[in-house]
């Protein structure tokens, strides 16, 4: 079993279920985004997804592209992302950190180089236009104890289901709806049963996300996922009232 | 080419997981549409009775004597409907979404020509239409948008990032990730995951087929070399691969812009500004910086300014099939003026790209040898961004003119 998992598991024994907040590495610039990365994590985040910007982010919408253009005008790195955040890890060994990013910057870097600098302090990582068809790529990633976290969409064949089920670990990442990230316009009642569709295939801890805005979303996954991941909702928040808007974010979203 | 839409190292599909079932059933209808006699029947009808083909090869006289070297052949896709190659592929795609049952289309485009293609096609297969265009692009090629919404077609300004090309791309695959039910995604180019760089390139290759009967009939040979403009290389792919195993030379243009920094070009060959890179949902030579950020473009020309190409093209240039060069702002302009002087024939500036190619070279080349110039499209789209660029005082008369008109009517 990775750590990913086990962590989650020990962590869910005493909790309803887990939240998964997210971070535009360099939005509104390096060191603030840092300084919201340490907020949630003081605020006891379980696990904090730190997105490094890329130009084309195809699979999000308007609040985090923007953020992203925004960001790389700070011209963030990505290996001293990693730095940063693996410190960040460390320093905060309650809470696990994962990484998101598109694949070309990663490629850029390399994969036997992501490997190498992902090893030590990050649990996990989310990219959002790798499909499972090209896990192959991953190898470096495989031979360590980061997990690759793949995405289940509702709309998914069992067959494909289980095809990723049985090559991931750490975790699933359940896209709650069709659609790009941030649109808030689904509710989320209809996800249980897409849940329990997932759940037949996997003992893995499932995390839900897209569209989760508040405590009301989260009370529908309730008993069905172990994750909540709330990404635009956050950028939003800041975006309306700067770090005390991350706070009270946090506040009503926690369990 | 294997199974996942490769080419060699390029192409292949990187597509966000929700698009994942979509995809596979365009792959799969596209399979299906292409073994049915039916449909291929249909493309080819609508190809000849609402696009016009097959276009002519029309011989160069005068530039030819002008520069005593290679014969001067032109392939005319300006006498399109709509007055591009853009139409062979939007003439496919349509046939193709009503086939699945689609009753909407989205398109992103950069000059608009493939905007107001998909949107003539629209009106006349009765599909909803939504074109995605980049709001610096509107800005220059606002009659093309004025055309698209005559046509019935609802035209999105996209404001993130550059405001070009890509990010028009971006934004179509969003709204397809949302809306994949009830709408195909019409690509303009020869780009995107399997089975579009396959399938746009199919459809084109109608201009290279024809070429080669042409092309026998009026000189008894295959041409010597075949210049096309690549910005997504759609023409070029049209035109080069019927001809891939022959032994014409095939040649690129691509955007020279107005210099060789990053941002001043869209050249996607020769300069190490590009390497190969996974973006937008396939593998290509991507415009990009040390991180991997895919760069901004320029070109005069609206429809050359894309930060990929073709992975058919980066492919066939690596194993040197197709050799690529390119032309700066300033001889697209030169090339414009030769073309319309001595010929009688406004190219778009896109196509400008390949005749300044063309002509350079066949003043190198000896009176056996016969040359063929891809024109993509008409310059008539063109008409404010050239005249700005002569220099053209009147032009600019006749608009203040026009506008105090429209105030007082
Ligand atoms: C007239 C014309 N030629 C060429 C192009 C470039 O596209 P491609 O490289 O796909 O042929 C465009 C694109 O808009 C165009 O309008």
């Amino acid at each position: 079993m990775s750590s990913l998992q086990q962590y989650i598991e020990n962590e869910r024994e005493a909790k309803s279920h887990l939240l998964m907040t997210h971070v535009v590495y360099g939005y509104p610039t390096i060191d603030k985004s840092l300084e919201i990365m340490q907020l949630m994590l003081d605020q006891g985040v379980e696990l904090l997804e730190v997105q490094f910007p890329f130009s084309d982010p195809v699979a999000d919408g308007p609040t985090i592209t923007t953020a992203c253009h925004y960001a790389l005008q700070q011209e963030p790195e990505l290996t001293q992302c990693i730095h940063a955040i693996s410190e960040l890890a460390q320093n905060n060994p309650a809470s696990r950190v994962l990484l998101m990013s598109y694949l070309n910057p990663l490629l850029q870097l390399g994969f036997a180089n992501l490997a190498s600098q992902l090893a030590e302090n990050i649990a996990g990582i989310i990219i959002p236009d790798l499909p499972i068809d090209h896990a192959s790529m991953l190898k470096p990633i495989h031979s360590t104890d980061v997990s690759p976290i793949w995405l289940i969409t509702p709309d998914m064949t069992d067959q494909r289901i289980r095809h990723i089920t049985e090559q991931a670990s750490g975790m699933l990442y359940c896209v709650s709806r069709s659609g790009v990230t941030g649109q808030t316009d689904a509710t989320m009642s209809g996800v249980q049963q897409y849940l329990a569709r997932v759940r037949q295939f996997t003992t893995l801890p499932l995390g839900v996300g897209f569209g989760i805005d508040s405590s009301e979303d989260i009370q529908h996954l309730k008993g069905h996922a172990d994750i909540a991941i709330a990404g635009s909702t956050f950028l939003n928040a800041f975006n309306r009232s700067g770090i005390s808007g991350i706070n009270s974010k946090l506040k009503a979203l926690s369990p | 080419m294997n199974d996942e839409g490769r080419f060699g190292q390029y192409g292949g599909s990187f597509i966000p997981e929700i698009l994942y079932s979509s995809q596979q059933q365009l792959l799969r209808a596209y399979r299906e549409a292409m073994a049915d006699s039916n449909f291929v029947n249909l493309v080819r009808s609508e190809m000849q009775h609402f696009s016009g083909r097959p276009t002519p090869l029309t011989f160069c006289a005068n530039l030819t004597r002008q520069l005593g070297g290679a014969q001067i052949f032109l392939k005319r896709e300006d006498l399109n409907h709509s007055g591009a190659h853009k139409m062979n592929n939007v003439i496919g795609q349509g046939l193709l979404a009503k086939r699945m049952g689609k009753p909407r289309v989205i398109a992103e485009t950069g000059a608009g020509q493939h905007g107001v293609a998909s949107a003539l096609v629209s009106a006349r297969l009765g599909l909803d239409c939504t074109v995605y265009m980049g709001a610096h692009d509107i800005e220059r090629q606002y009659p093309n948008v004025f055309w698209m919404k005559q046509l019935g077609a609802k035209v999105i300004p996209v404001t993130t990032g550059a405001a070009t090309l890509k990010d028009a791309l971006d934004e179509a695959l969003r709204d397809w990730s949302s809306s994949y039910e009830d709408t195909h995604y019409l690509i303009g180019t020869s780009c995107g995951c399997a089975p579009y760089p396959e399938m746009v390139a199919g459809f084109q290759s109608v201009i290279g087929e024809e070429v080669k009967d042409q092309s026998l009939e009026q000189f008894n040979k295959y041409p010597d070399r075949i210049y096309a403009c690549v910005g997504g290389g759609s023409n070029a792919c049209g035109i080069f691969l019927p001809f891939v195993n022959e032994s014409s030379e095939l040649i690129g243009v691509e955007a020279g812009g107005r210099g060789d920094a990053p941002g001043d070009h869209a050249m996607r060959f020769n300069t190490d500004q590009a390497r190969f890179g996974i973006a937008q949902g396939f593998a290509t030579k991507f415009l990009q910086d040390e991180q991997g950020q895919l760069l901004p473009t320029h070109s005069i020309s609206a429809g050359l300014d894309y930060v990929g190409v073709s992975p058919i093209l980066a492919d066939l240039e690596e194993n040197g099939k197709v050799r690529m060069t390119s032309a700066s702002d300033d001889e697209v302009m030169e090339a414009f003026t030769l073309l319309t002087r001595y010929e009688g024939i406004i190219p778009a500036l896109e196509s400008s790209h390949a005749v300044a190619g063309g002509l350079r070279e066949a003043a190198t080349m000896n009176p056996e040898e016969s040359i063929v110039i891809s024109v993509s499209g008409r310059g008539d789209k063109d008409i404010f961004n050239i005249a700005k660029a002569l220099n053209d005082k009147p032009f600019n008369a006749f608009l203040e003119t026009y506008l105090k008109q429209s105030e007082v009517a």
